[in-house]
């Protein structure tokens, strides 16, 4: 899309044509997708202007501004570059610098004169303010018209836009013919083509084949990251046959052990950790079943483009899937959810900074770009825009995600089920209905034992009011008190026809508008279809001067909980009663204060209407006249449950409520007595109630066990992945930041791959067309950033040595055909994993001994022609589960669930944030299935550069360190093992010299020679000599250290 | 692999051959029993060696003290009358819980009442006496700012530099930039009873090399891991490491010098001198009882930050490049949002030990070369929302910080906030400036130490920072 275009010299800026029109270079983006800038310099502009500008202007900017200011250095103070018409034109954090025509209005001539508002320029210490005459031309430059030649080409973030066509990782690759070489016998297989032809173009020789022992050592801990076993080294060294080599290759890649160690490379990548990683680091039960189903991926050898399609898209995969599959696609989506977290409640202030990590590591781990770069502004060196970023973003916006649990919202949230919706439904339904039966039970063992106290009517005599102190507010359970109340005699009603006669009410003052008093019930009170519940109370405003009368009004909610499901709110100022029908409040009464009120409301939670009467309670001789309110609209989210009744001062109105006094509280499924019945009469408890009030004591017990674990064990299993939320286009965020909103941008994928949009943006998030988009043989990039990393997994380095970076950055591949090539055989042979280990792993060139020719080892110290093979040491998990796994402690069983604190005590803050003290989730499984904590790092393996769980990680930085000595020379786990391993050595066999052979058999994968033999003997008979006394066991223990520290072990020849 | 580079001149090193000239140095020599000498071609290259710095620097290590939970700025170096004077008064604030908009809050005067200190006549509050006697010494900054007013985000911010992402600690920087004087003890220590907000993000490595991570020492008997021998009897470890040093040099000879193999064979020469050397870092035996005095610490205690300081000092002494304090964890510290009398206690448990630091590195002519720097993750406003309302909320707005020693100008206050100690008047320093400031001191210049990440050249200062000159006593570079 290169355009070109005249400029003329004294109009409105053309860019400003640009756009959905209007003044858009003002704007900090460019609404114009994927372009950011698209002007070449065209027809020359009036030759006068241009030699004012080379002349007086360009001088001035080099010298006093582009030191700063300039995309070419890099140094873009404030944002503002001044060595492109672009850079002025876009402008930096302030806006445009410069608006031709009009120097006055100009940012830039306003800096240079230190006028107000913007920061005086250049700053002081960078030399002298301009001079007059060159502000002068500064004006006059700008006044007519800012004509500036330095016009950059068309550009997609940091690359013009020819470039970024023609960049090597972004056209599809194509297989060459691999090269003939002249000498066979280097050539096993096509990839030493490739190899052995860069090497004898640089007159490098190969190495010769690696003897058995060390290839099988080598494949060993390389597929399996264990060691091999004496027997199975005897049987590759007895295996005559021509395939020997391949059937040890398919004998290894058909091990379970092989998932365990090349799924923990994926979840390197994946920045896997067990915990949530914001301030308070939640522990994550479920993350655990995405490892292993990464592990279970590997081993099955699942194809990589179907692997990365669940990862991303796999909830909505499994919508299509068999029932079976549906809870392995929906866990694949883990690998969305598993980053770090910076949120303290589902969908918080900070969740852009989840989608940040998300975009960073998508973009790293499957596409080798660095795409998070393009969060705050265009990425610098890509070609990579701010809106690629945010299309992208949409996504992820539009998607729901599993909320781990924070600092605010303590509980996990938004877990999506591991089977199917009508399944879950059912499931859900099922254990609604269990837990219903449960209630039933437990209401009715609480009507007993109401009925065996003689409290069975109205929910109880006066709900416990009596068993209140005087004096305070009512604080014994089951009330609650916050605020200036206090129970007192004089507030106790008088009404009699509900509750028997009292000695006490509660007086609740004006307090704080969240303050008053709340009544938990015993029971839950369930709406049965047709059958409404009755609630009453009596209350009455304490009259004050008019000149002190509080203005609010006080509430009287029912319902279920604190506020967690609303039957009805009533309200009354000193006033006036009224109560919330629908989005308003109706007022049914004026109130006379100090009389004493009886409010009988009935609801029907079938119909969401209310109906009932407040009474005023009369004059001596005189009957009651209920004033009758209905059809009162009721909150369509009532869930049918009262449990809870609170008067506090969010009523009608707000400021300060009345002061009241509140008594005779009530609330049953039965209809209550009307104002004028009779005097209710407190009934005798029956003789034994007390032998039965034990009995239902106990069954109460049990059935509340009963109800807590079925309500504590969810309906189904859930995964920490991710579902379909509202599909949803999301804006730019100037600076990241999501405060600044720029233009909206549609879901897209990248411009420089296609910029492909949604089928249908209204049919979800866009996660299913991103993983076809991902995984199309056209994408360029998908292909050869995994070989790449399988090279690199195999070798140590990758041929591109920068595997999470294909962008102008990264390094160049080191053998471009043989990538390409590799890319292409991957794609033909359907994204098998396991294929291409075998192409590599007979490779003439995987098979090479670790001694190079003299000459190539000087000529290439950095092996990166692979004249030899790379010897490497063992990385972290590798070195622990060799440890343990020679000295026969090593525990193969499947990993339990990492013993988490149960999810009803998390109550984890910043400050207290979880602390999972290792020894605590210490096994001795393999190191892939350690706790791995985001915020405190496994000790092992942070000492041995085991990946950092808080980003993607590409290559594994390995530093050789004393602390990491101290630790193979002082360690508990070393000497433990080393005791064990001692034992092991002792009881294969009674002489020394067949106890030696062995201990290095198993630890090196071969025998020990003369020298080492020679050493170890020394060892033994100087121990025995300097320290005498020493049992032989110790001896052996000692010596076992020494063999599964010593670098042949520690290395991988 | 990746290739590193040298972290001052961004000179591309092949691992594979500093490795290697370790492996040409030592295979010949590793018979002869010269392993515990370094060589100087391994010197060079290793990670940890120590490198010139860009320009002389007035200091060679840092000693950062770090009090977890906002330190309220205003009652202790921020001497504001005015507060006293308006107390109660109502005012319009700007933000508050993080949230912009305009708020009447009630200012609140300090509990704590001020005095002038040092030939400086310096203002200190009475939180802070023994402090207010090494003001001299002192260059008090109080136009502190800071991006976040969130605890872990600040003090990732103040640690990292990024209020936001995982990015390698200042310590991490330092090692990765100057490399340590010491190859018997880490190059980065961090004294901390517990971890901070942020946890051990806040010494992390992150993307720097594994070796540059703060190792952290918990104050108690054994502070250290692993460096107690297990074996049932010393010279059996002498024998082990002797037999593993004939293995590992045979294996090596018929390797052609590979420097990986040749660097472990070295690291467990220097893990044993570690082995034998740190737990000296610990002995306070040799300490007289007047300068366990002057620490304020009891002979024989194992914690406290009297201990914490003394131990600063002995890594210092031993050229340990980085040494960090952290007083209090993430909880129980200075957060002081129900009650500001919590202060009072915290205040009491550094204030001694932090003076006797002072005065320990200066009577021992280690203060000229040693840059102490004292911060919380932000300060706490002066105002809220009640007039007689007894705690102060998160403000990062302004606060105040210390740095003395190491070139710093002592006796000085730089930065100056409103008259009630809101926004920032003058001499503003932001968290990147601290830390510009910080690498000046070292010789280092915070645009020239880089690593290569992920395709970007990364800084500790980010994209910003600016070296605070008016308090250095020479202009550096």
């Amino acid at each position: 899309m290169h355009r070109k275009r005249c400029q003329p010299p004294f109009a409105e800026p053309t860019l400003a044509s640009q756009g959905s029109g209007g003044k858009w270079w003002l704007a900090p983006f460019s609404p114009v997708v994927g372009l950011a800038i698209l002007f070449v310099a065209a027809d020359p502009s009036p030759a006068a202007d241009d030699d004012f500008f080379e002349s007086r202007i360009r001088p001035l900017l080099v010298a006093r501004c582009q030191s700063c200011h300039s995309t070419a250095t890099g140094k873009t103070s404030g944002g503002l570059a001044l060595d492109s018409q672009q850079g002025w034109a876009s402008g930096g954090d302030s806006g445009a610098a410069i608006v031709p025509g009009d120097s006055e209005g100009s940012l830039l001539l306003r800096a240079v004169k230190h006028g107000d508002g913007v920061s005086a320029m250049p700053p002081e210490d960078s030399g002298p303010p301009l001079t007059p005459s060159e502000i002068d031309d500064l004006a006059t430059w700008i006044s007519s018209g800012a004509v500036d030649p330095r016009v950059l080409e068309a550009r997609i973030g940091g690359m013009a836009r020819e470039a970024a066509e023609s960049w090597w990782s972004f056209s599809p690759p194509s297989a060459a013919m691999p090269p003939d070489v002249s000498e066979p016998s280097l050539v096993n297989n096509d990839i030493d083509r490739f190899i052995v032809a860069a090497l004898q173009t640089r007159g490098l020789p190969s190495a010769a084949l690696a003897d058995r022992r060390t290839l099988l050592r080598r494949a060993t801990l390389d597929l399996t990251g264990l060691p091999p076993t004496p027997a199975e080294i005897r049987d590759f060294l007895e295996d005559t046959a021509a395939d020997a080599w391949e059937r040890v290759v398919d004998r290894l890649l058909a091990s379970p052990a092989y998932g365990e160690r090349w799924g923990r490379h994926w979840l390197d990548v994946a920045r896997y950790a067990d915990t949530a990683g914001d301030g308070a680091d939640y522990p994550v039960r479920e993350a655990g079943s995405y490892r292993d189903w990464v592990i279970r991926a590997f081993n099955a050898d699942m194809p990589y483009d179907a692997f990365l399609a669940r990862q991303i898209a796999g909830d909505i995969l499994a919508r299509e899937a068999q029932p079976s599959d549906y809870a392995d696609l929906v866990t694949a989506t883990g690998f969305l959810a598993v980053g770090k977290r910076y949120g303290y409640a589902p969908n918080s202030d900070f969740q852009h900074l989840d989608f940040a990590d998300c975009i960073d590591s998508l973009g790293r781990s499957v596409l080798g770009l660095s795409l998070g770069c393009a969060r705050c502004h265009d990425h610098k060196y890509d070609p990579v825009t701010a809106s690629d970023y945010y299309a992208l973003y949409g996504i992820l916006q539009s998607t729901t995600w599993a909320f781990p649990g924070g600092e605010e919202q303590k509980r996990p949230a938004n877990f999506p089920g591991l089977v199917p919706p009508e399944e879950a439904a059912r499931l859900d339904r099922e254990k609604a209905e269990a837990l219903a039966i449960l209630d039933r039970e437990l209401t009715e063992r609480a009507r007993e034992k109401m009925a065996l106290e003689g409290r069975s009517f109205a929910g109880g005599v006066d709900l416990d009011l009596e068993a209140q102190e005087i004096g305070t507010g009512p604080n014994a359970k089951p009330w609650l008190s916050a605020g200036p109340n206090a129970v007192l005699g004089e507030a106790q009603s008088p009404w009699q026809h509900v509750h028997p006669a009292g000695t006490r009410g509660v007086r609740v003052g004006t307090g704080q508008p969240n303050e008053g008093v709340r009544h938990t019930f015993d029971d839950r009170l369930t709406a049965i279809a047709g059958a409404p519940l009755h609630v009453c109370f009596d209350f009455r405003t304490i009259p004050s001067a008019a000149a002190d009368q509080p203005t609010g009004a006080c509430r009287f909610y029912i319902g279920r909980g604190v506020i967690e499901s609303t039957a009805i709110d009533l309200s009354a100022t000193q006033r006036e009663f009224a109560l919330r029908d629908g989005d308003g409040w109706r007022v049914v009464t004026p109130l006379e204060p100090g009389r004493w009120y009886h409010v009988s409301v009935t609801l029907d939670h079938a119909a969401k209407t209310g109906s009932g009467s407040i009474t005023p309670f009369p004059e001596a001789g005189q009957s009651p006249e209920p004033i009758s309110f209905a059809d009162v609209k009721l909150p369509a989210s009532w869930d049918g449950v009262i449990d809870t009744f609170i008067c506090d001062g969010l009523g009608a109105l707000g400021g300060p409520a009345t002061i009241r006094d509140i008594d005779n509280v009530g609330r049953q499924a039965a209809p209550l007595p009307l104002p004028g019945a009779p005097p209710a009469v407190k009934p005798l408890p029956p003789a034994d109630a007390s032998e039965r009030l034990a009995l239902v004591g106990k069954e109460v017990e049990a059935l509340a066990a009963r109800r807590k674990a079925i309500a504590d064990s969810p309906a189904y299993p859930v995964a920490y992945g991710v579902s379909e939320g509202t599909p949803t286009d999301a804006r730019i965020q100037g600076r990241g930041e999501p405060d600044k909103p720029g233009a909206e941008v549609q879901r897209r994928f990248l411009e420089i791959l296609g910029g492909d949009r949604l089928a249908d943006p209204a049919a979800g998030s866009g996660r299913r067309d991103l993983a076809a988009w991902l995984t199309r043989r056209e994408n360029p990039l998908t292909a050869r950033v995994m070989v790449n990393r399988i090279w690199q997994w195999h070798f140590g380095r990758g041929l591109v040595a920068t595997t999470s970076d294909f962008g102008v950055r990264g390094e160049a591949p080191s053998h471009p055909e043989l990538l390409d090539w590799l890319a292409v055989h991957f794609m033909d042979s359907g994204w098998k994993v396991k294929d291409l280990h075998r192409l590599i792993m007979h490779s003439h060139t995987y098979r090479q001994s670790a001694e190079g020719a003299t000459a190539a080892v000087a000529a290439d110290p950095d092996n990166l022609w692979l004249a030899r093979w790379p010897r490497r040491a063992l990385d972290a998990e590798t070195l622990r589960d060799t440890i343990l796994s020679t000295s026969g402690l090593l525990d193969r069983s499947s990993p339990p669930p990492h013993p988490f604190p149960a999810v009803d005590t998390w109550a984890f803050t910043i400050h207290q944030p979880f602390h999972g003290p290792h020894d605590h989730y210490e096994s001795d499984r393999r190191s892939v299935y350690l706790m791995m904590q985001r915020n405190r790092r496994h000790p092992f393996l942070a000492l041995f550069d085991g990946a950092d769980p808080n980003q993607s990680v590409a290559v594994r930085d390995a530093t050789i360190t004393p602390t990491q000595s101290l630790f193979l020379m002082n360690s508990p786990l070393v000497h433990r093992a080393g005791t064990a391993f001692a034992e092991r050595i002792l009881a294969a066999a009674s002489d020394r010299d067949s106890r030696l052979r062995t201990a290095a058999t198993l630890a090196w994968g071969r025998e020990p020679d003369a020298d080492e033999l020679a050493g170890m003997d020394d060892f033994l008979a100087r121990v025995m000599s300097e320290t005498p006394g020493t049992p032989e066991r110790d001896a052996w223990g000692a010596l076992a250290r020494v063999i599964l520290t010593a670098n042949p072990f520690l290395f991988v020849d | 692999m990746t290739q590193h580079r040298d972290p001052l001149t961004a000179a591309a090193i092949s691992r594979r051959a500093w490795l290697d000239s370790i492996g040409r140095g030592l295979a010949s020599t590793a018979l002869l029993g010269l392993l515990a000498e370094s060589s100087s071609a391994a010197a060079a290259l290793d990670p940890l060696a120590p490198h010139p710095p860009h320009f002389p620097a007035t200091a060679d290590r840092v000693i950062f003290l770090y009090s977890t939970g906002g330190v309220s700025h205003v009652d202790t170096f921020d001497f504001k009358p005015q507060l006293f004077a308006d107390h109660g008064k109502s005012i319009t604030a700007s933000r508050w819980l993080n949230k912009p908009g305009a708020f009447e809050r009630f200012l609140i005067k300090p509990r704590w009442g001020f005095k002038p200190y040092g030939r400086s006549g310096t203002r200190v509050s009475d939180l802070f006496p023994a402090i207010g006697g090494v003001i001299d010494d002192l260059c008090i900054l109080n136009a502190m700012h800071c991006d976040s007013d969130g605890h872990d985000k600040g003090t990732l911010a103040a640690h990292t530099g990024s209020a936001q992402f995982a990015r390698p600690s200042h310590g991490a920087w330092v090692s990765y930039g100057l490399g340590t004087e010491n190859e018997n003890l880490p190059s980065f220590v961090v004294v901390a009873p517990a971890a901070p907000y942020a946890g051990a993000q806040t010494w992390g490595s992150d993307f720097l090399p594994g070796c540059h991570q703060g190792t952290h020492v918990c104050p108690s008997a054994e502070p250290l891991p692993n460096l107690k021998s297990l074996a049932s009897q010393p010279a059996i470890q002498r024998l082990e490491l002797d037999l593993l040093a004939r293995i590992n040099s045979a294996h090596l000879h018929k390797r052609d010098g590979d420097g990986a193999l040749a660097a472990r064979l070295r690291s467990f020469q220097t893990a044993f001198g570690m082995q034998r050397e740190a737990p000296e870092v610990f002995d306070f035996s040799g300490e007289t009882e007047e300068t366990l005095r002057l620490y304020g610490l009891e002979r024989g205690a194992t914690q406290g930050f009297g201990w914490q300081c003394l131990v600063a000092r002995r890594l210092a002494e031993r050229g340990v490049r980085f040494v960090e304090l952290i007083d209090v964890g993430s909880s129980n510290n200075w957060d002081s949002h129900g009650n500001m009398a919590d202060h009072e206690k915290l205040a009491r448990a550094i204030d001694q030990p932090i003076a006797g630091l002072i005065t320990d590195l200066k009577r021992r002519g280690m203060l000229e070369r040693t840059l102490v720097v004292w911060t919380s993750e932000f300060g706490r406003t002066s105002f809220h929302q009640t007039a007689d309302h007894p705690g102060r909320e998160h403000h990062n707005l302004v606060f105040s910080s210390w740095m003395a020693g190491g070139g710093i100008k002592g006796g000085l206050v730089h930065g100056k906030s409103d008259e009630h100690g809101i926004l920032p008047v003058d001499g503003a320093v932001h968290t990147h400036d601290l830390h510009a400031t910080m690498l000046a001191a070292l010789g280092v210049d915070h645009e020239r130490l880089t690593f290569r990440h992920a395709g970007r050249d990364y800084r500790l200062t980010d994209v910003a920072g600016r070296v605070v000159r008016e308090i250095l006593r020479t202009t550096p570079g």
